[in-house]
């Protein structure tokens, strides 16, 4: 995969963290999945057949999630801008020397092309750095997606790719856990009338 | 007996998964339940075949196929998922008929309660018996989304709390796990091996020795973080209490007996393939460190006044930790221990849970605070709770007493003895901590305000208090036999 298209999937993860409304967001990690997909049809000369169904699966992955959080947007309404913790800029800041991080202290994986190695790394921890910065639950949700675009890119760059069994399992997976999350969210918005996670917690000791 | 292994491994998890699907057709709740409890009668009994051929096999080597492995801790786990899932499944009725509310409309909840029950027994018995990391991965991550949606059953605030921070945990632990399974992969790849079979216990065990030590050791670092934030240990079981005590009880029996020590059986076939690549030192000091830091921070809780279903989580993480501690000392002495301590965990703790469904009926404030002087209202509920606490306490003749000690034993015969030190000091402070919730909560002064209710529907309580209390005598009996044993011996070697 070329360098210029990992850096815009990392830029669109990097995006997530600073941008205020949901349906944006959705569009985002809707474009990084789509970047991802591109990018491993584009690997896909020269390698086996089973690799090829495993670039179609993300290529479903980009349009399905999207489609299915932007139903849920569309169910729960938020009578207004949930305000966050922190700015877009500290927000930034953060994940930025998180993305950082990842690049200078991350030793290399063997998978010989370290600008993929770092930005898969740094993907996945920009996807929890999603989650703890972000409140509102649709942004957690994302959050989890853009780890998992990380592993992703991590997985169609092993030499070979890795099985479509794995692939299309994780997409599974990631289904059915994004299908249980958006059924949370659904409840919870009923609940209290808001996605705002701070307006849940009344656990601990 | 070993020619059914294959259909057993395909079976055992299908039957839950039928069971689901025809839950879910179920027209009345007295069809879900007498179908529910078809199911569970049928799946036990081909998962504890599965688990006898297993134990039959003493110190052979593992049985493999195409997509399975079937070892001497394949049969261990199997056999502790079938009998706290029978069980779960038993009480699940009691449950229903006087949980009140729930997440879905009253005629609907039933049947979503069995399916989602079903998906996720199924999921656990798949574990053990899955060959390969990767279906392994694939399989704990279903786990999570069935036992989400159990987690926050009742639909209450506290509980979709508990049941999101859950969902989002958790889920986030498995994708660092599967980061280190890629890392696994692309050594795997520069060697030659592409396709699936290249993340097989079996294989990866063969390759070991071969694969680059430094990308391994990140590998085995990231699976461990990864798992330990599903296996609750310190310091990522931030989900642990909350989700226990937020569950249905018969989900969280199923969440602390069966699904926190089949995670931590993933943990330890990734020590014994990766060993030869990491080192021996490595992987200990990593175990030992999760094992410790669990035991230590569950302390100060276990001396809190906590509610019942919240102490028992607490008291997870402590024995998650002292598994994780055996598993670190690898010594045939600490291994037996180990065994011996998944197995009584799972059943003095799978009793305390169902302990909460006639607790709470006496005492519907006991969801909220520690009880006390329960023995007053109700003796059979404060017999369960007390065979419970005393077990989870390791108070002799608990097998829980049994495995500490021979885990002890197996530190200082590893040599670790500092280590040792300070774990026979946690597990004292966590004793006296436990001791204390037993004395207050079941011979404690009752409170004036309470009156005495008459006690209905204590047939099942008694029942359960009768054989998990007497399956707790058994294995110290058995424990003692399990020293030395061929059996333990090969669990100690590594049978992958």
């Amino acid at each position: 995969m070329s360098s210029a298209l990992v850096t815009v999937i990392l830029l669109l993860g990097l995006a997530v963290i600073v941008v205020r409304r949901r349906s944006v967001a959705i569009g985002l990690v809707a474009a990084q999945s789509l970047a991802l997909g591109i990018g491993a049809l584009g690997l896909a000369g020269g390698r086996s057949g089973d690799y090829l169904v495993a670039s179609f699966v993300l290529l479903i992955k980009a349009v399905v999630l999207p489609v299915l959080l932007y139903a849920l947007i569309r169910r729960t309404p938020e009578p207004r801008l949930v305000v966050a913790a922190n700015g877009p800029l500290v927000r930034l800041a953060g994940a930025g020397a998180v993305a950082l991080c990842a690049g200078l202290l991350m030793p290399p994986l063997g998978l010989g092309n370290s600008h993929t190695e770092h930005a898969a790394v740094a993907l996945v921890l920009i996807g929890i750095a999603i989650v703890v910065a972000r409140r509102p639950l649709l942004f957690q949700l994302l959050g989890l997606i853009v780890a998992e675009n990380g592993l992703a890119l991590l997985a169609v760059s092993v030499p070979g790719g890795l099985s479509y069994v794995v692939e299309i399992g994780a997409l599974f997976d990631l289904a059915m856990v994004v299908t249980v999350a958006a059924a949370f969210a659904h409840r919870i918005h009923v609940e209290l009338g808001t996605g705002d996670t701070e307006r849940l917690g009344g656990l601990g000791d | 007996m070993t020619d059914l292994v294959p259909v057993l491994v395909v079976l055992v998890p299908a039957i839950p998964l039928v069971g689901a699907g025809l839950a879910l057709l179920a027209r009345t709740a007295r069809q879900a339940d007498r179908l529910a409890m078809a199911t569970a009668v049928v799946t036990a009994v081909a998962a504890l075949i599965l688990a006898c051929t297993a134990f039959a096999r003493g110190g052979q080597a593992a049985l493999h196929g195409r997509w399975y492995l079937v070892d001497g801790a394949s049969g261990l786990l199997l056999a502790v998922i079938a009998v706290v899932g029978l069980c779960s499944a038993l009480v699940s009725p009691s449950y229903l008929r006087t949980s009140g509310r729930s997440w879905t409309t009253a005629a609907r909840s039933r049947s979503l309660y069995y399916a989602a029950l079903f998906v996720f027994w199924a999921a656990l018995l798949a574990v053990p018996v899955a060959g390969n990391l990767a279906v392994v991965w694939l399989i704990v991550e279903a786990t999570t989304a069935a036992s989400a949606l159990l987690v926050a059953f009742t639909g209450r605030r506290r509980a979709l709390d508990a049941g999101w921070k859950y969902l989002v945990l958790t889920t986030l632990g498995l994708s660092v796990a599967l980061l280190g399974i890629i890392v696994l992969a692309i050594g795997q790849a520069n060697a030659g091996h592409h396709d699936l079979r290249a993340l097989d216990w079996h294989t990866l065990r063969l390759a070991a020795h071969t694969l680059p030590k430094d990308p391994t050791l990140i590998a085995f670092v990231l699976l461990l973080v990864g798992l330990a934030a599903k296996i609750g240990w310190a310091p990522v079981h931030n989900w642990l209490p909350d989700a226990h005590s937020e569950a249905p009880a018969p989900i969280s029996a199923l969440l602390s007996a069966a699904l926190l020590p089949t995670v931590l059986l993933i943990a330890w076939r990734v020590k014994q393939i990766l060993e030869p690549s990491v080192g021996v030192g490595t992987t200990r000091a990593v175990f030992i460190a999760f094992g410790l830091t669990s035991m230590l921070v569950a302390i100060p809780f276990l001396w809190q006044s906590l509610p019942w279903k919240r102490l028992l989580a607490y008291s997870s993480l402590e024995h998650m930790g002292v598994i994780a501690l055996g598993i670190g000392f690898g010594t045939p002495l600490a291994i037996a221990g180990v065994v011996i301590h998944v197995a009584g965990h799972a059943l003095a703790k799978a009793l305390g849970f169902y302990a909460a469904l006639p607790l709470l009926r006496i005492d519907s404030d006991a969801g909220r605070r520690a009880p006390t002087g329960v023995a007053g209202e109700s003796p059979t509920t404060a017999a369960a709770m007390g065979i419970s606490l005393a077990a989870l306490a390791g108070l002799p003749p608990s097998p829980l007493f049994l495995s500490e000690l021979l885990i002890v034993l197996g530190g200082v015969a590893a040599g670790q003895v500092v280590v040792t030190a300070v774990a026979v000091l946690a597990l004292a402070l966590g004793f006296l901590g436990l001791l204390h919730a037993l004395i207050e909560g079941v011979i404690g002064d009752k409170p004036a305000h309470r009156r005495r209710r008459p006690e209905r529907g204590q047939r099942t309580t008694v029942a359960l208090t009768a054989i998990l209390g007497t399956g707790l005598l058994a294995l110290f009996a058995a424990g003692v036999l399990l020293v030395n044993s061929s059996f333990v011996e090969t669990l100690t070697r590594g049978t992958l």
